[in-house]
C-alpha cells in the first residue's frame, strides 16, 4: 500500500517554543514557555522608559521643592533619592507585583523561581544588583572608555570586553534563556500561559450516529497520525486548510484502511467520524497500557 | 474482535464533560487573581481556589495519561500553570521581611561567607602594606596609586602644614549634606559593582579590593612619613570603619560568587551560584546601610568635628555597633539552635 498517508496532512506545526518544567511545591511538574530574549529586551525597554519618566517627574518635584525651600537638605535627599530610585523601581515593583514589573506585565511575562518556591526578596535583590554588571558597566564603558581602559594593556581589554559580551549574550546562549542575574538568583522568565478551550474535534450533536467503523478499519493508524488529523480539522475550522486538502487526506485514509472512496461525498464529515472512532479506539488501548505511537507500530506484528 | 462496530465515544470526551465546569470556575478566578494578586478574591473564593487548583492538577495528570486530545492537555497545562503562578508566586507581602533580612539574614550571610571575607580582607591589607611600604621608601610611588584628582594636592610635594590642614578643614557647614549624599551614591555604586563583577571569576573584584587598599596604603605612607599617622587615623576611621567594612563585604560577596563558579564542590555550578548569589545579595544589602552611615559621617561629622578624642570615640562607637550587628544575631541563632536540639 502506498505510504502517502503520513505526509498528507499539509498543516505545519507551530514551531515548538522552549519550555521550562518547574516542580511545584506539591510535586507536580508544571511547564511554562520561556520568554524569548526579544520579549525580555522589549519588557526591559518599557521598564526603562517608565523608570526614566518617573525619574523626570521626581526631579521636577524636587527642583520645585528645592526652589521653594532653598534648603540644601532637599538637594541632598534628591541626590540620594535618584540613586536609590534606580534600584528601587525594579526591586519594589518586582517583589510587590509577584515577579512582574509593568513592562513584563504588559508583555505577559513573569519571573519565577527555578526550584518552584515563591519569588523572595533575596532573589529579586540578586537580580537587581547584577544589572550593575549587565547595564551600568557597559554604559559606563561606552560613555567613557578611556577612563576604564586607558591604562590596561590591549590583550586585557580584549579579554575583558569579550567576556562582557558573553555575559550580555547569555539570554541567547543559554538553553533556559537566562541572564546573569537569573543565574545568580535562580530564576527564569516565563510567559504567563494562555490557552483558550476549543471545542473538541470529536464532539458531535447527540442524535447524529455518524459513520460506523469496524475495529479492522481502526487498526492502521497510531497516535501521531491521529494528532495530525486533529490538527488538520482544527486548521480547517479557522480557514487555514482547503476542502481539497480534506479530500486528499480522506482518500488516502480510505485507501489505507480499505474503504471504498465512493463514500466520500462529504470529506469533512468522514474525517470527523473517523477521527472520533480512531481516538476512541486508541484511548481504549491507552488505558490498557498499549500505546500505539504511529502507523509503523501497527505494522509490527509483535505490538 | 473482528468487525465489531466501535460506537462508543472517546473517553476523553466524557472526561471533559464531567470536569469542564470546575476548570471554567478556576479560570474565572484566575482571570482576576493573576493580574491583581490574591487580594482581588473574596474570602469564599480564596477558600475554593486551592481545591479547584488541586482538581485541575489531577485532571491534568489524568489527561496526560489517558487522553489523546492534545488541545485538552495544552489547555489544562496552561490552566495549571496559571494556577501555580497565582497561588505560589503571589506570596502575600510579609510586613517585616526587610527587617528580618537585615537583622538576621545579613549577619548570617557574613558568617557563611567568612572565608571569602577573610580573603577579601587579606587582599585589601596586602594593598595597604605594599603601598605604604613603597611610599614610605620613595615618595614618587605615591602617584602610581593615587590619581591627581583624588589627591587634591595632598601629595609628597605638599608641606606638612598643608597635609595637616587637610585633616582639619572646617568647610563651614555649607552643602555638607549634599557632599554626604554624593559620597553615599558614589561609594555604594562601587560596592555594587565590586559584587557584580565577581561574576567574572572574581578577578575584577579582587583587583578592585586590592587597588582600594593601595590608595589607603599610599595615604597612610605619606602621612606617617610626616609623623601625622594618628591625626590621619582620627580623620579616617570614623567613616572608614563602616565604609571599608562595606567594601570588604561587597568584595566577599563577589568572591563567593566566583568560588561557586570555579569550585562548586558537590553541588552543580548552578545551584552553588544561586546560594552564593543570594548570600552576596544579603551582604550587598547590609553594605548599602553601612555606606549610608559612612556617607553621613564622612560628609558631615568629619567636616565639623575636628578634635581627635571625639573622632576616635566616634570610630570606636561605629566599630562597636557594627560588631554587635554582625555577632549578636549569630550568637542568638546558635543559642536558639542548641535550645531546640
Amino acid at each position: 500500500m502506498s505510504d502517502t498517508g503520513g505526509q498528507a496532512p499539509t498543516v505545519r506545526h507551530a514551531p515548538i517554543d522552549p519550555v521550562v518544567v518547574i516542580q511545584s511545591p506539591e510535586g507536580v511538574p508544571v511547564s511554562f514557555v520561556l520568554a524569548t530574549p526579544f520579549e525580555r529586551a522589549l519588557a526591559f525597554a518599557l521598564d526603562f522608559l517608565f523608570s526614566q519618566l518617573m525619574t523626570i517627574a521626581l526631579v521636577l518635584i524636587l527642583v520645585v521643592t528645592a526652589a521653594a525651600t532653598l534648603s540644601e537638605y532637599v538637594l541632598a535627599i534628591a541626590l540620594m533619592g535618584l540613586f536609590v530610585f534606580r534600584y528601587a523601581y525594579f526591586l519594589v515593583l518586582e517583589s510587590r507585583y509577584h515577579g512582574a514589573t509593568p513592562g513584563k506585565r504588559i508583555l505577559g511575562l513573569r519571573v519565577v523561581r527555578r526550584d518552584g518556591g515563591p519569588l523572595d526578596l533575596e532573589a529579586t535583590l540578586a537580580r537587581t544588583v547584577l544589572r550593575e554588571l549587565e547595564l551600568t558597566l557597559p554604559i559606563a564603558l561606552l560613555s567613557a572608555p578611556a577612563q576604564f581602559l586607558g591604562r590596561a594593556p590591549v590583550w586585557l581589554t580584549v579579554l575583558a570586553l569579550s567576556w562582557l559580551a558573553i555575559v550580555l549574550l547569555l539570554p541567547v546562549l543559554t538553553k533556559e534563556r537566562v541572564r546573569a542575574g537569573d543565574l545568580v538568583a535562580g530564576t527564569v522568565v516565563v510567559r504567563v500561559p494562555r490557552h483558550a478551550m476549543r471545542t473538541d474535534a470529536a464532539k458531535r450533536a447527540g442524535s447524529d450516529r455518524g459513520l460506523q467503523f469496524t475495529s479492522k478499519h481502526l487498526a492502521h493508524y497510531g497516535e501521531k497520525e491521529l494528532e495530525a488529523l486533529a490538527e488538520l480539522l482544527r486548521a480547517h475550522e479557522i480557514g487555514r486548510a482547503e476542502v481539497s486538502d480534506l479530500t486528499r487526506v480522506a482518500e488516502t485514509i480510505c485507501q489505507r484502511i480499505g474503504l471504498s472512496t465512493r463514500l466520500l461525498d462529504d470529506p469533512e464529515r468522514f474525517l470527523r467520524d473517523f477521527y472520533r472512532a480512531q481516538r476512541t479506539e486508541l484511548e481504549r488501548r491507552l488505558v490498557l497500557g498499549q500505546r500505539v505511537a504511529d502507523k509503523h507500530a501497527r505494522s509490527n506484528p509483535r505490538s | 474482535m473482528n468487525a465489531r462496530p466501535a460506537t462508543n465515544e472517546p473517553r476523553s470526551l466524557a472526561f471533559r464533560r464531567e470536569r469542564e465546569s470546575e476548570w471554567l470556575a478556576l479560570e474565572a478566578l484566575l482571570d482576576r487573581a493573576l493580574p491583581r494578586g490574591l487580594s482581588a478574591l473574596e474570602e469564599e473564593e480564596l477558600h475554593s481556589l486551592p481545591m479547584l487548583y488541586r482538581s485541575a492538577v489531577s485532571s491534568l495528570e489524568v489527561a496526560r495519561a489517558t487522553t489523546l486530545d492534545r488541545e485538552l492537555v495544552d489547555y489544562l497545562e496552561a490552566l495549571v500553570g496559571r494556577g501555580y503562578l497565582a497561588i505560589y508566586s503571589s506570596r502575600r507581602g510579609k510586613p517585616f521581611e526587610l527587617g528580618r533580612l537585615l537583622l538576621l539574614r545579613f549577619p548570617q550571610a557574613v558568617l557563611e561567607c567568612g572565608r571569602e571575607l577573610a580573603l577579601s580582607f587579606v587582599l585589601f591589607a596586602l594593598g595597604v602594606v605594599v603601598a605604604w611600604a613603597l611610599v614610605q621608601h620613595d615618595g614618587a610611588w605615591y602617584f602610581a596609586f593615587v590619581g591627581e584628582g583624588m589627591a587634591g594636592g595632598r601629595d609628597p610635594g605638599a608641606s606638612t602644614e598643608m597635609l595637616r590642614g587637610a585633616l582639619y578643614d572646617d568647610s563651614g557647614g555649607e552643602g555638607l549634606s549634599i557632599f554626604g549624599a554624593f559620597l553615599f551614591s558614589h561609594n555604594t555604586g562601587i560596592g555594587l559593582l565590586a559584587f557584580a563583577v565577581g561574576f567574572a571569576a572574581g578577578i575584577p573584584t579582587a583587583y578592585l579590593i586590592f587597588t582600594n587598599g593601595l590608595v589607603l596604603g599610599a595615604f597612610l605612607g605619606l602621612y606617617s612619613s610626616r609623623g601625622l599617622l594618628i591625626p590621619l587615623l582620627g580623620w579616617l576611621l570614623p567613616h572608614g570603619v563602616p565604609e571599608i567594612t562595606a567594601i570588604l563585604l561587597c568584595g566577599a560577596g563577589g568572591l563567593a560568587m566566583a568560588r561557586a563558579l570555579l569550585l562548586p564542590g558537590e553541588r552543580s555550578t548552578r545551584e552553588a551560584l544561586v546560594i552564593a548569589g543570594k548570600r552576596g545579595a544579603m551582604l550587598v544589602m547590609g553594605s548599602v546601610v553601612l555606606f549610608f552611615f559612612a556617607g553621613i559621617i564622612e560628609g558631615i561629622f568629619r567636616q565639623t568635628v575636628l578634635d581627635e578624642p571625639s573622632r576616635f570615640a566616634m570610630a570606636s562607637f561605629n566599630a562597636a555597633w557594627l560588631t554587635c550587628w554582625i555577632v549578636l544575631p549569630n550568637v542568638w541563632t546558635r543559642w536558639r539552635g542548641r535550645e531546640a536540639s
